[in-house]
């Protein structure tokens, strides 16, 4: 009884292991594309409205999703701390506590950081560029993102299974 | 007349705004000044690889690495690209992007009306200054409120009806015009029981951001309880708005000087609306010398001029003339 009831489990973590990293996959074009719809959000404030950053930030945090949002969030609170800090290096910790949390890969922080270096200290056709460019990475990486879902999305559900199945047979 | 008071802890937390503005280090030095200095302090002046210097109302100095003020240059803190970026950043709020119109005038205006001057390269566009790139330079102004200064004024500008003259506060850079225009407003605005004086609607047109000190529209300095303000309006325009929408008694702007300014003076002038303002210079004779305000004392309507200098430390009043006195000749005491 207790050897069935410990196969039960051992397949029941090893599927539920398959599972979270099967979601990591699947969420990860979604992040991807709310990511850009938040500096989408960012340069109308910027280009369009002239807001500050600052406040810009906490107009995109109120518009994106939740997930997202934290990141934006952050980087308005750090900008308006009284510091003398630069707004790359106000971007950067508001990206490290991100980072913490996300499902985000590094390659993906790697485009946000580089934003960082041009973030708000520049004219607004400067700003739309790079804001632009970033936008345009995110999305080749989404796209990629999206073609690698399809494939390790279904692999990795049934592999945690699997896995679990075969060392119970295994050690059975 | 003194406008400034003694040290006390209150005035120091008053100027916080202009602190704040620089990065952690700069601040530092700059805190650290003895309090009798920093009761007097009127510029931060940042350039690029050169030294730090702070100015008072008699001079100004040098600051060492450590905080101590010094009259060689040689001991002195210099200013590095990374403390220009950071105090960049700090009053352009992060965002260059968003102060465009204020980088073509050269300067901006912090909350509380301190304003900072900024020099780097100008870009050109159409002949005319677009924006500034690669700012190297800051000259940080202490702005202040002096309640008070005007107290002795106000009853030169009274006639015997208690209507309020039309008056041009005339001023070399840096002796007070705007402190004591801002503290006229706020006595002409709330009136004064003492003079049998009870206050008229006051209209201010403040081009510059400087004398109501508005944040987001709302005036962050006492300038009166009847005082309506346009902030950032061009003035020649605002003095229009302002005549037609607010039913002013009386309208004050800061500097003028250019042919549109006195255009819209003359119509506010002609519409039985008094006129109260500054304009740089040492002396109505002076004055006189520039066509457009040539212009505006050929009408004969300034009734007082009230001269500022610093004979007697910034603010000093150095004369209060008649407007006619003066055209005909003579400058009535």
């Amino acid at each position: 009884m207790i050897k069935i009831m410990g196969a039960a489990l051992v397949i029941a973590c090893t599927g539920y292991a398959g599972m979270a990293r099967a979601r990591k996959y699947a969420l990860r074009p979604r992040e991807l594309r709310s990511l850009q719809s938040a500096l989408q959000i960012l340069e109308t404030e910027i280009i369009y409205g002239a807001t500050p950053l600052p406040e810009a930030m906490e107009q995109v945090a109120a518009r994106t999703e939740r997930s997202i949002a934290f990141l934006f969030k952050q980087a308005g609170k750090e900008l308006l701390s009284k510091t003398g800090c630069t707004v790359k290096e106000a971007w950067d910790r508001a990206l490290e506590k991100f980072a913490a949390r996300t499902i985000l890969e590094d390659s993906d922080l790697r485009i946000l950081r580089q934003l960082g270096n041009s973030l708000g200290m520049s004219d607004r056709q400067d700003q739309e560029k790079h804001l632009h460019l970033a936008m345009e990475q995110l999305r080749l990486e989404a796209a990629s993102a999206s073609e690698k879902a399809k494939t390790h999305v279904k692999l990795w559900n049934y592999l945690g299974f699997l896995t679990g199945l075969l060392l119970v047979t295994v050690f059975y | 007349m003194e406008l400034m008071g003694t040290g006390t802890k209150e005035k120091l937390n008053s100027y916080h705004p202009v602190f704040s503005v620089l990065p952690g280090n700069l601040r530092e030095l700059v805190a650290g000044l003895p309090l009798q200095f920093m009761d007097r302090l009127e510029e931060i002046r940042l350039r690029q690889n050169r030294p730090l210097i702070v100015t008072h109302t008699a001079g100004d100095i040098y600051l060492s690495p450590a905080g101590e003020p010094t009259r060689h240059p040689g001991n002195a803190y210099i200013v590095s690209g990374d403390d220009i970026q950071r105090v960049t950043r700090m009053v352009s709020n992060s965002s260059l992007y968003a102060i465009e119109e204020e980088l073509k005038n050269g300067y901006i205006t912090l909350p509380g009306g301190h304003r900072v001057g900024i020099t780097g390269k100008a870009v050109l566009e159409a002949g005319k200054v677009k924006t500034i790139k690669y700012i190297s330079g800051f000259n940080i102004r202490v702005s202040r409120e002096v309640k008070g200064i005007a107290d002795n004024i106000l009853p030169y500008l009274l006639d015997k009806d208690g209507r309020v003259k039309h008056c041009l506060i005339i001023s070399p850079p840096r002796c007070g015009k705007t402190t004591l225009l801002r503290d006229l407003v706020r006595l002409i605005s709330n009136g004064k029981p003492e003079l049998n004086y009870t206050g008229v609607n006051v209209g201010l047109v403040d081009e510059r951001s400087e004398l109501a000190g508005c944040y987001r529209g709302v005036p962050q300095r006492d300038i009166g309880l009847r005082t309506d303000v346009l902030d950032a309006c061009p003035k020649a325009e605002g003095m229009m708005m302002l005549l037609r929408a607010m039913a002013p008694q009386v309208i004050a702007t800061d500097e003028i000087g250019k042919v549109e300014d006195i255009k819209a003076m003359e119509e506010v002038v002609n519409a039985g609306v008094t006129v109260l303002s500054t304009v740089h210079g040492s002396s109505p004779e002076e004055i006189m010398r520039r066509p457009a305000l040539k212009y505006l004392l050929g009408l004969n309507v300034i009734e007082k001029f009230i001269i500022l200098g610093r004979s007697r430390g910034v603010g000093t009043v150095e004369d209060i003339a008649d407007g006619t006195g003066f055209l005909f000749g003579g400058v009535d005491k």
